[in-house]
């Protein structure tokens, strides 16, 4: 690049409505073309373009879990390959989370985008995987106790040598290790439509103004991210700021509570989240590569930083982890990493917590924090085999001027759950009740959002069950006098009668007759109860939210 | 003879007169908020008035109305009780626990429980299993405590939701029978006729919207009637509903859900006939208003449909034309950032205190404020002259907000503007159709709205589109589209069958219901049955798939076959690929339609173009250095067959389109304007 590129403040701003708008079409192609439900109705897919030193440039609205997720693989590739020896067309991939991956499942597609004959930028996909392999079908096997058993691990491949050449051999072993090859293949190809979209577009951006030009406006862009992002830091009160929260367990020590401590310090336009504190590598697969952690730290970022930031790689650079190896947030290999999902969302949830004395209008209290994973299997009466899954929220927590919202996805995730009349038509099991969970909402000033209560019903035939919970041993935190919110709590009843406490992690067998009841957590309310308006009191009341007993009780409210 | 075509805005409500012989007659009134019937009363009023025509003579009176959209945004909706199956009463406000606000953590609701709060939703003994088979039968007394209950509470109207209601309507129909017996003024929404299709939340939503807009809709049309009977109209109100297709006020009342799109529905069909004048039939239109632009699709001269939109930021599962807003506008505000960046949006100054120019307070730089700078807009002729523009205040904004701090020059910094506001106009259009599956360089593009015009080449331009076509009336497009649209009725059914196990007997049983059901829709018309068009639809996904897609369906020859080839080509189109896994069937769709003419008004006198030519003005286009001497034309005054080669501009009293070097013009019989890029030109 020539040293003095003079950069016209207009040109800057369309190209990066441009690079925003081919991100979206990036992930549009994805959305639309990929073969399994979980991208397309999950949006367990995103599609970014990425600089050549491998920092973010511009990124669709995805699920937030993905906003890190793929910057370790594209710094990877990029040393790896070097992108002088890189040809138009070439595609690269891999998804091993101890070498920048996150999870098995989820596999990366990176290619290089070109201008005057020589690489300038990356546009990259990344899909959740319907099957990669492993012990079990689907790949996220919650009994892993080591990488092996989740599915097939690919390192930094050259996946296309220039825009023909597939490499037959990757395809193969591909093809042979997933359950499901075409529907792989399938989401596969959604992401090499993805990258081709990308690359063509940014190319065609790139003719009116010359490789040098783009690399200069692309630093920019960057720079003053980061300018704002450090600029908006240094507003806040600096200082370093604590939190420590729990999960319930790794599904296998199930007595073992799962330690999240995070210290937050705000000095000199930096966010340095170090995780020193945090709970050793457990056995289960809730361990969860750097990846996350940054994950994390980028959504809290993003979050008390406003919307008025373009987000790309610059707003990162404000974030340093410091991460002790060995700990649950940065394991040693070949710890299984598969249900990392609810690591996140608790590292996520701490480190919002921290900033919650400085920020309570951001923060609020604590959300419920949990994504419960249910898994109903079994054969039904017509002889086919059944899977059905849910992925059920709580409540998210109060703010200073607003009551929690009821059964809300909160933090890192976004996942719809499972109408009743498609559930129903997929297992032999009747819902019999779906209803927000009275009472579970944390009092306060503003009260927490309300977890939900749902009940199954097993209908005919034996039903492998998994169940996948958190918060039913630790509950989500009120804030300013604000109280938790309730923790969850599953029971099983058998058809003699006995009930069975779920201790939020299970593999169990149902049978007919037998009814699961789940109960997602509320979240923490906000300000004294004490203080709460008489007139929401008693709304709460009428609308079933809040029952008498508890009214009188903690608000000293009667009708 | 008279037609009268009605169409309220939020600011202006647009009335178009169509008589056989006289050229169409245009004239705009504000809209009065609190009951937007006085203003289309008044309009009527003026008719008389202004142009002599008598009440007598008004054959058909067609409304599109926002009515049903203002009473979602304004939250004033009556007292509306919702009833569930036992067990299941908190659906409406669970929703499907996402969230649209990605990097928050305080959050808000985002279901409209306010629509029924918990203490108007009662549960109701009974149930129904995935089969259709009564698991557990209505408990009838459980109907009348709840209706009892509701009543007492000041309910005005009840949606009825249960489960699976879609597959066994008998438990709703006769919850409906026992309260309609105890209390005969409830209005009542069945979630069973409202929307009869699976996914509990989707039916509980769209059917209590339905039932919290009733009343709303019922009293303004009864007023509408009662006024225009007063004033002595014979005609059979007439109203746009949001798949834009008109329904006579009686079945619009019934069905009040379909009309919150009414307006911009009428917007598409309007472009749709004004595409048909030029012989084109893949269209965009985008509409550019204040504070947004609404973007929509028109394929082989149909608008395309959605099986369910946005209203007032809720998904609403109802059939509606595929209308997109992005947040960019003639009112975007442009901004210098922190880092001393040029952002333009997403705030707009609305029309309140609006652009600087206006001289209304308003304090920021607007791209309608670029416009002036660039020469665009004639100051002493906005809006016909309406509203007196300073373009002082134009200036001196831009310099102060933009310019300076850039280190610009004023006409650099609106040039920016434009290029920055036309870019994401470009992305937001581009977006569309490849959603849909379609390349926009194979469509024309129709601009609309006051500020269409001045953005449409640049936005052809960026897209790689050649033609556009401007419509004599682009600020009245809704209205006039009124005048063109189909009658319209349309009912559909759950109908879960694999295409490969295909029973033609349960289809033509299940569309024979729905012709019974559009048949009696249609009696209220007051139409020829002879001339009713039927088409069917089916909703179809690859088995395990939950989103569908919306394949026609006919009767002859290998119907199955038909269907899965159908879908197959439109899931190629949308989503690149086709599968040959099994697909089945999830809904079925009849809609009878009595054809819309067509017609184009007949001006009278057609002008013989001597005066259309108005002088030069200085502009300035992105691309072309300097200052460009424009040819201006009075566009009112321009003849049919009139070729004009750009720069040129085009006045008229509702928009000025801008025509750039390299762009010709051809005016059409009949009015409209062909723009199209010179050859050796080609974008």
């Amino acid at each position: 690049m020539s040293a003095q590129q003079t950069i016209d403040p207009i040109t800057l701003e369309v190209v990066r409505n441009k690079l925003e708008g081919i991100a979206n079409e990036m992930q549009s192609t994805l959305l639309r073309s990929s073969f399994s439900p979980i991208v397309r109705e999950g949006l367990d897919a995103s599609a970014s373009l990425f600089t050549l030193e491998g920092e973010s440039l511009a990124q669709a609205i995805a699920i937030p879990i993905h906003l890190a997720t793929m910057i370790p693989v594209v710094k990877r590739i990029v040393s790896e390959f070097a992108p002088d020896t890189m040809r138009p067309g070439d595609i690269y991939l891999m998804n091993d989370p101890y070498l920048g991956g996150t999870h098995l499942p989820d596999i990366a597609l990176v290619m290089p985008i070109f201008a005057d004959g020589r690489p300038i930028a990356f546009a990259a996909a990344m899909t959740h995987h319907q099957d990669v392999g492993g012990m079990s079908p689907g790949s996220i096997p919650t009994n892993a106790t080591e990488i092996y058993q989740e599915g097939l691990r690919l390192p930094p491949l050259k996946f296309r040598d220039g825009p023909e050449n597939f490499d037959e051999t990757v395809i193969k072993i591909l093809r042979l290790n997933s359950r499901i090859p075409d529907t792989f293949m399938g989401d596969i190809n959604a992401q090499v439509s993805a990258c081709t979209i990308g690359a063509r577009r940014v190319a065609t951006l790139a003719e009116g103004h010359g490789a040098d030009m783009m690399l200069a406006l692309f630093a920019e862009l960057l720079d003053r991210s980061e300018k704002m992002t450090r600029d908006a830091l240094l507003k806040l009160p600096q200082g370093t700021y604590s939190y420590v929260d729990f999960n319930d367990n790794d599904g296998i020590d199930l007595d073992q509570r799962i330690r999240i401590e995070v210290k937050v310090t705000l000095r000199d336009g930096r966010f340095m989240c170090d995780f020193t504190g945090t709970n050793k590598q457990v056995r289960g697969p809730f361990n969860c590569v750097p990846s996350g952690s940054q994950a994390a730290a980028y959504f809290a970022l993003r979050t008390i930083t406003g919307t008025d930031i373009p987000t790309n790689g610059g707003c990162f650079r404000a974030v340093d982890l410091t991460i002790p190896e060995g700990c649950i947030l940065n394991p040693v290999e070949p710890a299984p990493v598969n249900s990392r999902t609810a690591t996140i969302k608790r590292a996520c949830g701490a480190i919002l917590g921290s900033m919650r004395d400085i920020l309570p209008e951001v923060v609020g209290a604590d959300a419920a924090g949990e994504m419960l994973a249910l898994m109903f299997g079994g054969t039904g009466s017509d002889g086919r085999r059944y899977v059905v899954g849910e992925l059920i929220a709580g409540g998210s927590g109060a703010g200073p001027a607003s009551d929690g919202v009821d059964v809300i996805e909160t933090d890192a995730t976004n996942c719809m759950n499972m109408p009743v009349e498609a559930f129903e038509r997929d297992a032999p099991i009747r819902i019999t009740k779906t209803a927000l969970r009275r009472d579970s909402g944390g009092a306060g000033r503003q009260r927490g959002g309300l977890g939900i209560d749902r009940e199954y019903e097993v209908l005919e035939g034996e039903i492998a069950f998994t169940h996948r919970g958190e918060r039913h041993f630790c509950a989500p935190a009120g804030a300013f006098g604000g109280d938790e919110g309730m923790m969850a709590r599953t029971i099983i009843t058998r058809t003699d009668g006995t009930e069975e406490i779920v201790p939020s992690k299970l593999v169990t067998r149902l049978f007919p007759g037998d009814r699961v009841l789940i109960q997602t957590a509320g979240g923490g309310g906000f300000g004294p109860p004490k203080d709460r308006d008489r007139d929401q009191i008693k709304a709460d009341v009428a609308n079933g939210k809040v029952s008498k007993e508890q009214a009188k009780k903690i608000y000293g409210f009667s009708t | 003879m008279v037609e009268i075509g009605v169409d309220i805005g939020g600011t202006f409500t647009d009335v178009v007169c169509r008589a056989p012989g006289q050229s169409l007659r245009v004239m705009k009134v504000p809209t009065t908020r609190s009951d937007p019937s006085k203003a289309v009363l008044e309009a009527a009023q003026i008719l008389s008035a202004e142009w002599g025509v008598s009440a007598a003579d008004i054959s058909r009176f067609v409304h599109g109305t926002t009515v049903a959209t203002n009473a979602v945004l304004e939250r004033k909706g009556p007292k509306t009780g919702l009833l569930t199956t036992a067990g299941f009463k908190d659906i409406l406000e669970i929703g499907r626990q996402i969230r649209h606000t990605l990097y928050a953590a305080v959050l808000h609701p985002e279901e409209p429980g306010y629509l029924a709060p918990g203490a108007l939703r009662q549960e109701i003994i009974e149930r129904v299993g995935q089969d259709g088979s009564v698991v557990q039968p209505l408990d009838e007394q459980s109907v009348r405590d709840a209706a009892a209950k509701l009543v007492a509470e000041g309910v005005e109207t009840i949606a009825i939701c249960y489960l699976f209601s879609f597959v066994n309507p008998a438990h709703e129909q006769r919850t409906a029978d026992i309260i309609r017996e105890a209390y005969p003024d409830l209005a009542l929404s069945l979630s069973c006729e409202v929307d009869p299709a699976f996914r509990e939340y989707e039916r509980t939503v769209v059917t209590t919207f339905d039932a919290y807009i009733k009343p709303v809709i019922d009293k303004y049309l009864s007023n509408l009637e009662d006024g225009l009977t007063e004033i002595g109209v014979p005609a059979h109100l007439q109203i746009m509903q949001s798949r834009g297709g008109i329904a006579s006020s009686t079945v619009a009342r019934q069905r009040p859900v379909r009309l919150f799109l009414s307006g911009p529905a009428a917007g598409v069909i309007g472009a749709q006939m004004v595409g048909d004048s030029a012989d084109i039939s893949d269209i965009i239109s985008v509409d550019i208003g204040g504070t947004s632009s609404d973007i929509a699709l028109i394929r082989a001269g149909e608008p395309l449909i959605r099986p369910e939109g946005q209203v007032a930021g809720y998904n609403i599962r109802v059939p509606m034309v595929d209308v997109n807003a992005i947040g960019s506008g003639g009112g975007s505000i442009a901004w210098i950032d922190p880092a001393g960046g040029l952002r333009v949006g997403p705030h707009s100054a609305g029309s309140e205190p609006g652009p600087a120019c206006y001289a209304r307070g308003g304090q920021e730089a607007t791209v309608t404020d670029a416009s002036i700078v660039l020469g665009y807009l004639d100051p002493d002729y906005f809006a016909g002259g309406t509203l007196q523009l300073s373009p002082e205040l134009s200036f001196k904004v831009i310099e102060e907000k933009v310019a300076k701090p850039l280190g610009l020059t004023v006409e650099q910094a609106a040039l920016g503007i434009h290029q920055v506001v036309n870019t994401q106009m470009t992305e937001g259009i581009r977006l569309v159709s490849i959603r849909q599956g379609y390349d926009p360089r194979e469509f024309a593009l129709l601009p609309l709205g006051g500020a269409g015009g001045i953005h449409a080449a640049a936005l052809a331009t960026e897209l790689g589109i050649a033609r556009m076509v401007v419509a004599r009336h682009p600020g009245v497009l809704s209205a006039t589209g009124l005048l063109s649209a189909a009658i319209e009725h349309e009912t559909s059914t759950a109908f879960a069958q694999p295409i490969s196990e295909l029973s033609l007997p349960d289809v033509r049983a299940a569309l024979d219901d729905l012709d019974t059901r559009c048949a009696e829709l249609m009696s209220n018309e007051n139409v020829p049955s002879k001339d009713v068009e039927i088409r069917y639809f089916a909703d179809i996904c690859y088995v395990g798939q939950s989103h569908y897609l919306e394949i026609p369906l006919s009767l002859d020859g290998d119907v199955g076959g038909a269907l899965y080839d159908g879908f197959r080509e439109a899931h190629n189109r949308i989503f690149g690929h086709a599968a040959k896994t099994p697909a089945q069937i999830v809904n079925l769709r009849s809609i009878h339609r009595y054809g819309g003419e067509r017609m184009l008004d007949a001006p009278d006198a057609v002008p013989n173009g001597a005066d259309a030519y108005k002088g030069t003005r200085d502009i300035i286009v992105q691309g072309h250095e300097g200052r460009l001497k424009a040819a201006i034309y009075n566009r009112e005054l321009m003849a049919p067959g009139m070729d004009v080669h750009g720069p040129a501009v085009l006045e008229q009293s509702d928009t000025t389109t801008i025509v750039p070097p390299g762009w010709s013009v051809k005016v059409l019989d009949g009015g409209n304007i062909l723009m199209s890029v010179n050859e050796g030109n080609a974008a």
